[in-house]
């Protein structure tokens, strides 16, 4: 059975980021939207590259163009000197923990970016990994054009061509994005083909309207990118997302096995999605327990992890949130 | 001449200020490799970067130096040159990624010499910032083809085709701060090769080894007498050769600097290298190859000229203790042509030319605040006597 897809997307909805280099643009363009951009940097144990991220930013995009109005460090209870290195730089760091503390505590960067929307200011919020080797101001800039100089685009996302570091000062030039070409798209091709038409869905780094991220859930683990994706487009349609080319972003590779429990988060919350939407029937319960062999003298031995989903509701339905935002205008 | 000297704190602090912007240039520059004759995408990107930070005229000349020129306000004035070389000594051609932490900057050739071309290209924004407008015209250059074979091509050429008088020239190094150079020793640079011809199975266990003809030649250097005064040494800095430990090597090299503050001892001795070398040859029957790489003539300002004394002041007056020594870079191309020209370093470093090379992120401000300071100092004509 053939698919149904919004076929001009591609086209229209995927820019590269030398697009917006013009910053001038960028910032008349906020001005006459007269909005705030907050960016946002979810850490743990980051202290080799989280300055850097800081400092490039605060220096091409607060100091030099007023495009951001802040800079938030999420940390997840680093044990290195991550958080007093962002505070050196004058950043606003918080522990996750410290956010809404009443409420139960999880650990991953799902939490980090909900939590973010309870701590920053801005109408818009861009999400920016903590640990990019050649991070370069272009990644933040280059998902604020189609945010800024659209109408309608409420949400975007990078995609890379993205080398994995090998070893020191070692690249391979391809490679990377193997959960997304062995899961995510075959699921978005059954599911929503849509969806397929993003390059890289499970990137880290995107951005959005405040008014979009605080009506959609948040998982907590790696399922967050994958359940976004799926709810803004259910909510709002593609016509309101956009993929942005930030080039090349040099990341550390993950191991066969980790990139296992990573795609068994996604399928996990893929299922879980499609079920709300009464999309798919599943007949019966799905584990949380991803099971593993390692080889243990001669003989295979089980190694069990448990990876238990859990779920934030949308931002706005929390009642802390609801006080401390209800006199601003949403943009 | 005091003004420069009492705003000199408030310039430290001043500069702190940008610190994000100045780091951010060091970075972003330093992290494109540019090995000696592969510059091109480094210059390329400060030019770049340049006109982005306003300067009046930014272009990249025939030889391939990158120039941002700050117009003066007076047009008959002289220009003042602030130069930091462009090339590193690591031959890496991809790009290179730094670390930064609270306290310091690390990556490959951060503190030769990618520092100071981030802190060139920082100048525009911090001339801004202290709100510093000169009478000269102040032109920011990074010369390329400086380092061991490239010889100063960058800056003799630039130097050569400058169409206009230049009251005076400030050389950037990244490190160390407390550095103030105003005279260069004269100065050979140059290479040994040899060569066996390779292996056949008849003669490999009597060929010569290749190894062991340069050790020969390094003894026979060594048994040169070298005098106290003038003041004379000769430095063996490099050594490759051979291919794996079981086979007798068919090719070695050695790099060395003949250094001393008189021309002709430095001449003399290269002549007696040459000696040895054709000795040998004669001796082993082998290709012995010497090869001169770069070369430069003792030159100096004196250690009372009033740019020296301006900068020692300087310095003082940071906290900052001045230490002087020779120095064979750009510096020695300006003075000989008779500009007045000092060397500053801007922080503190280690590790200079290896993999873990770092700098200090907090002393860095001091160093900066020498650049500002001097300019004023050479606008208000210390030079010009």
């Amino acid at each position: 059975m053939g698919c149904v897809m919004h076929k001009n997307w591609i086209e229209s909805n995927t820019f590269h980021h030398s697009e917006f280099k013009d910053l001038d643009r960028l910032v008349n363009a906020k001005q006459r939207k007269n909005i705030s951009i907050s960016l946002c940097l979810p850490t743990l144990n980051e202290e080799k590259t989280i300055a850097k991220e800081i400092v490039i930013m605060r220096s091409e995009l607060m100091t030099r163009y007023p495009l951001l109005d802040e800079i938030v460090v999420i940390d997840s209870g680093s044990t290195d000197k991550t958080r007093k290195i962002a505070r050196a730089y004058g950043v606003t760091v918080v522990e996750a923990n410290d956010i809404l503390p009443h409420l139960e505590k999880y650990k991953g960067k799902g939490e980090n970016l909900w939590k973010a929307l309870f701590v920053t200011r801005g109408d818009i919020i861009i999400y920016i990994d903590a640990d990019i080797k050649n991070i370069h101001h272009r990644f933040a800039y280059g998902l604020l054009g189609p945010l800024l100089l659209s109408d309608n685009i409420r949400f975007t996302k990078a995609f890379y061509d993205r080398p994995i570091s090998v070893g020191k000062n070692k690249w391979r030039p391809t490679g990377g994005g193997r959960v997304t070409e062995l899961v995510t798209r075959p699921l978005f091709s059954m599911f929503m083909p849509d969806l397929t038409q993003f390059l890289q869905p499970l990137s880290g780094e995107y951005a959005g309207y405040r008014s979009l991220f605080e009506k959609v859930p948040f998982y907590i683990g790696y399922g967050v990118e994958t359940g976004m994706l799926i709810d803004i487009y259910e909510k709002w349609g593609i016509d309101v997302m956009a993929q942005v080319d930030l080039d090349r972003r040099v990341h550390k590779n993950q191991d066969t096995k980790a990139l296992g429990r990573m795609a068994f988060v996604i399928i996990k919350t893929f299922l879980q999605r499609v079920q709300k939407l009464n999309r798919i029937d599943v007949k019966q319960d799905i584990f949380d327990e991803m099971i593993q062999y390692h080889l243990v003298r001669d003989k295979l031995q089980p190694e069990i992890h448990v990876l238990d989903q859990h779920e934030r509701p949308p931002m706005i339905d929390i009642p802390e949130y609801q006080e401390k935002f209800s006199s601003i205008e949403r943009k | 001449m005091e003004k420069y000297l009492d705003v000199l704190p408030t310039f430290v602090d001043r500069i702190r200020k940008v610190r994000e912007i100045i780091i951010s240039n060091i970075v972003l520059i330093g992290q494109i490799s540019a090995p000696t004759f592969y510059e091109r995408r480094r210059a390329e990107f400060l030019v770049e970067r340049l006109a982005d930070f306003q300067v009046d005229e930014c272009s990249i000349d025939d030889f391939g130096n990158p120039i941002g020129v700050i117009r003066g306000s007076s047009p008959e004035k002289r220009s003042i040159f602030v130069v930091a070389h462009l090339d590193t000594f690591s031959e890496e051609r991809t790009d290179q990624h730094y670390e930064v932490t609270d306290k310091i900057i690390s990556g490959v050739s951060v503190s030769d010499n990618s520092a100071a071309v981030g802190v060139l290209a920082s100048m525009p924004e911090i001339f801004r910032r202290l709100k510093l407008v000169f009478e000269s015209d102040i032109v920011l250059v990074a010369p390329n083809h400086t380092l061991a074979r490239g010889n100063m091509r960058g800056i003799r050429r630039l130097l050569q085709k400058w169409p206009d008088p230049i009251r005076g020239a400030i050389c950037l190094e990244s490190v160390e701060l407390g550095r103030l150079n105003y005279y260069s020793d004269s100065m050979i640079r140059g290479e040994i090769t040899c060569n066996i011809v390779s292996e056949t199975h008849a003669d490999r266990y009597h060929r010569p080894n290749a190894i062991l003809i340069i050790n020969e030649v390094i003894n026979e250097i060594l048994r040169l007498g070298l005098p106290q005064k003038p003041r004379t040494q000769i430095v063996i800095g490099k050594i490759t050769g051979g291919l794996n430990h079981g086979k007798i090597a068919y090719e070695a090299k050695i790099g060395f600097e003949i250094r001393s503050d008189a021309n002709e001892m430095v001449k003399k001795l290269y002549g007696d290298i040459r000696d040895i070398v054709d000795e040998t040859n004669k001796t082993f029957a082998v290709e012995l190859k010497l090869n001169r790489i770069s070369n430069l003539n003792a030159t100096r300002l004196p250690y009372n000229h009033p740019l020296v004394k301006c900068g020692a002041r300087i310095l003082n007056r940071l906290g900052v203790k001045a230490v002087s020594e020779p120095s064979e870079t750009a510096l020695s191309i300006f003075l000989q042509r008779k500009i007045p020209a000092i060397t500053l370093g801007l922080t503190r470093g280690n590790n200079y030319h290896q993999d873990g090379a770092i700098i200090e992120i907090e002393p860095l401000f001091k160093g900066i605040a020498q650049i500002p300071a001097l300019i004023m100092a050479i606008d208000n004509g210390v030079c010009d006597a």
